[in-house]
């Protein structure tokens, strides 16, 4: 975290320096928004706040709450340099109550043949969710995202240099392009421990680069093994109607490998996800992930912890007019093969979500959502808790935005 | 004759910013194709393009009473899918074969390739070589237009408004436009040497207005358009008279019509 943090500092340093002339005619876009959230919550305590639970809110912390109030930048350098930056604040125990959740410089240089080159370099989403499409990462179809890019947003995020290349096909008479995405990374060794301590959840409460989730909160942003982890991934498009991501990651951490108080959590997933826009109207996404995580052995520690796990969703979205409804089915499931003692972490789960977002002007959007969430998970015992534990959660937000373009 | 010709071309490209085609001002009479352009063009400005049309086609009548007595004949061009229906915003050029006179062009034309939610319009523009064309940016959002089409490579950094100088597009061929921040925008700018061309109207119609006798080429092109570019030209000969007629039938079903789809509240940079 040290190394990571200090890169940062360096590059928000940098972003200070440059001298205010760069902010000339349309070189900086700033979306910021506000979310607040009445809710009515029938769990016991969230994982979030140091219980089981696998949604955001619980009995003990409902009605008022702050939903997330963030400020998205992007900063043009010159045309193919940007700075691209979200601040977060989630109203919750975080210890910084505001912190970065992104940073990255963005090389996006014009294209002289079909193939287009982008590069990234600092802390960025990778390329997964196709959820997440709004600025800071939202999801723009429901308040809740999946519990695949709930957890994406809780563990991963890449603190490297990605770097795409795109066939433009449009270019050659054929509707659509095919890009090619690789990235190399550090600093998230520890990616797996929040999975295999509560299993899949869903909240839309993603980690920030230097604060952590839970109680005690865990960190993910650390190395703990010089090692570099890869991802590896295919998108496929075609116009605005249909999109294709297939990713492979692998932090290739050493799972013996200890830093600090962080651990390094060999993780190592596919992904595969479709988006279909069949109509303006119809929205239609599915995706599925399948992995493991592996820790150990430790000396005296006996086998390694390994866990394999994997989730699906289905998700369709109506938008007519300034309404947008939405309904997505979520499958979870993790299964512990060896290690530890205890009620094996072998999760059996299934959500149901329904969203209704409307915008009124274009400033403001109410939004509910109901959650209900059937979840089986034996390590539930460790908190005095039967290994069954289904929840629901009801959530009304008032949502502010603005978009600044100078 | 030649003055008037070049005022009726100008007629056209006055209104509702569609001065897309004067193009090559044959000899007269440009002004009802190239008026029928404009008004697809225009989209959304029917109504001015709809005054566009109305002034061009009534300098039209006027060019031909005053024009002289050659001979001269028209072309009517008409393209059908596969399944026999019209298709619309189809480039048409009629380039003269051998043995006929070169036809006089006039001053090099300006048209406008404008930037409308996250969409080149129109998607498809055909200009004369020499054309300077203006690519203003009326968005919500910056964009930053590019090719690298052989015919002409060049580049606009980010911008809104108008602030780039036009393009003059000065070599023959087909020039894809894209935006290096939205991947999905596409248009195509089809700079051609023939002195006469258009794109069809909604009813898969183009009319060339008078054309000197001859033989002529005529080509059809469109991306959506999936036959073979060999499949694409007939050769007439245009007498004088009545229009000659080229129907073009494809055999190939038409590519998928890239729809953009601006969503609300997308903030997609
Ligand atoms: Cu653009």
């Amino acid at each position: 975290m040290r190394s990571a943090a200090r890169f940062v500092l360096l590059a928000l340093t940098a972003l200070v320096a440059v001298p205010a002339v760069v902010v000339a005619d349309d070189r900086l876009d700033l979306t910021g928004s506000l979310d607040l959230r009445f809710v009515h919550a029938t769990g016991a305590l969230s994982w979030l706040e140091g219980g089981s639970g696998a949604l955001r809110f619980d009995r003990e912390h409902e009605d008022l709450r702050l939903g997330r109030a963030f400020l998205a930048g992007r900063l043009r350098l010159d045309d193919t340099l940007s700075l691209h930056a979200v601040v977060d604040a989630y109203g919750d125990h975080d210890r910084n109550p505001v912190d970065l959740s992104e940073f990255w410089l963005e090389y996006r240089p014009f294209p002289l043949s079909p193939l287009r080159w982008r590069a990234r370099l600092g802390a960025f989403y990778a390329p997964i969710s196709l959820e997440n499409r709004g600025p800071g990462w939202s999801d723009v179809y429901s308040i809740t995202p999946s519990a695949i890019n709930t957890w994406i947003g809780e563990e991963f995020r890449t603190l490297g240099a990605e770097i795409e290349a795109r066939w433009l096909g449009s270019a050659r008479g054929y509707g659509g392009d095919i890009a090619l995405v690789a990235a190399a990374y550090g600093w998230n060794d520890p990616a797996g421990v929040l999975l295999s301590d509560r299993g899949f959840g869903l909240t839309d409460r993603p980690s920030t680069l230097f604060g952590g989730l839970g109680r005690p909160p865990l960190t993910f942003y650390h190395d703990t093994d010089h090692r570099a982890g890869y991802y590896a991934g295919l998108s496929w498009r075609r116009y605005d109607r249909a999109e294709v991501r297939a990713l492979h990651y692998d932090n290739r951490a050493d799972p013996t490998s200890v830093a600090g108080s962080a651990f390094g959590w060999m993780t190592r997933f596919d992904s595969v996800g479709v988006r279909l826009e069949p109509t303006s109207h119809l929205t239609l996404i599915a995706q599925n992930i399948d992995g493991e995580t592996v820790i150990g052995p430790f000396p005296g520690g006996g086998e390694p912890f390994r866990m394999t796990f994997r989730a699906t969703f289905g998700l369709a979205s109506l938008e007519y007019g300034a309404t947008r409804f939405t309904a997505r089915y979520d499958d979870f499931h993790t299964h512990q093969l060896s290690g530890f003692y205890g009620p094996p972490a072998d999760q059996v789960g299934h959500a149901w979500t329904t969203a209704v977002q409307h915008d009124v002007g274009d400033a403001w959007q109410i939004a509910a959502e109901w959650i209900r969430v059937t979840n089986h998970f034996p390590p539930r015992a460790n908190y005095g808790l039967p290994a069954d534990g289904p929840e629901s959660q009801l959530q009304l937000a008032l949502r502010y935005r603005f978009r600044l373009q100078r | 004759m030649t003055a008037v010709t070049r005022r009726g071309a100008r007629v056209t490209p006055l209104d509702a910013g569609v001065r897309m085609l004067p193009g090559m001002s044959p000899p007269r009479l440009r002004a009802r194709p190239s008026s029928s352009l404009a008004a697809r063009a225009a989209g959304g400005q029917r109504t001015r393009a709809t005054v566009a049309v109305t002034v061009a086609f009534t300098t039209g009548l006027l060019l031909m009473l005053l024009a002289p007595a050659a001979r001269a004949g028209e072309v009517a061009v008409s393209v059908l899918d596969r399944g026999g229906h019209a298709v619309e915003a189809v480039v048409v050029t009629l380039a003269p074969a051998h043995g006929v006179p070169a036809i006089r062009r006039a001053a090099p034309a300006t048209a406008i390739m404008d930037q409308r939610d996250r969409a080149f319009v129109p998607r498809v523009l055909v200009v004369g070589v020499g054309t300077s064309v203006d690519f203003p940016n009326n968005d919500s959002v910056s964009h930053q237009v590019y090719s690298f089409s052989a015919a002409k490579p060049f580049q606009l950094p980010l911008y809104k408004g108008t602030r780039h100088p036009p393009v003059v597009f000065d070599r023959e061929g087909l020039v894809v436009l894209g935006c290096n921040i939205h991947d999905q925008m596409t248009g195509y700018i089809v700079v051609t040497g023939a002195p006469f061309f258009g794109m069809t109207d909604a009813a898969g119609g183009y009319r060339s207005g008078t054309v000197p006798e001859g033989d002529y080429d005529v080509t059809v092109w469109s991306p959506l358009i999936a036959d073979a570019a060999t499949t694409l030209t007939r050769h007439v000969h245009v007498a004088a008279g009545g229009p000659t007629d080229v129907r073009v039938r494809l055999a190939q079903a038409l590519r998928a019509r890239p729809e953009p789809r601006p969503r609300r509240g997308d903030w997609e940079y």
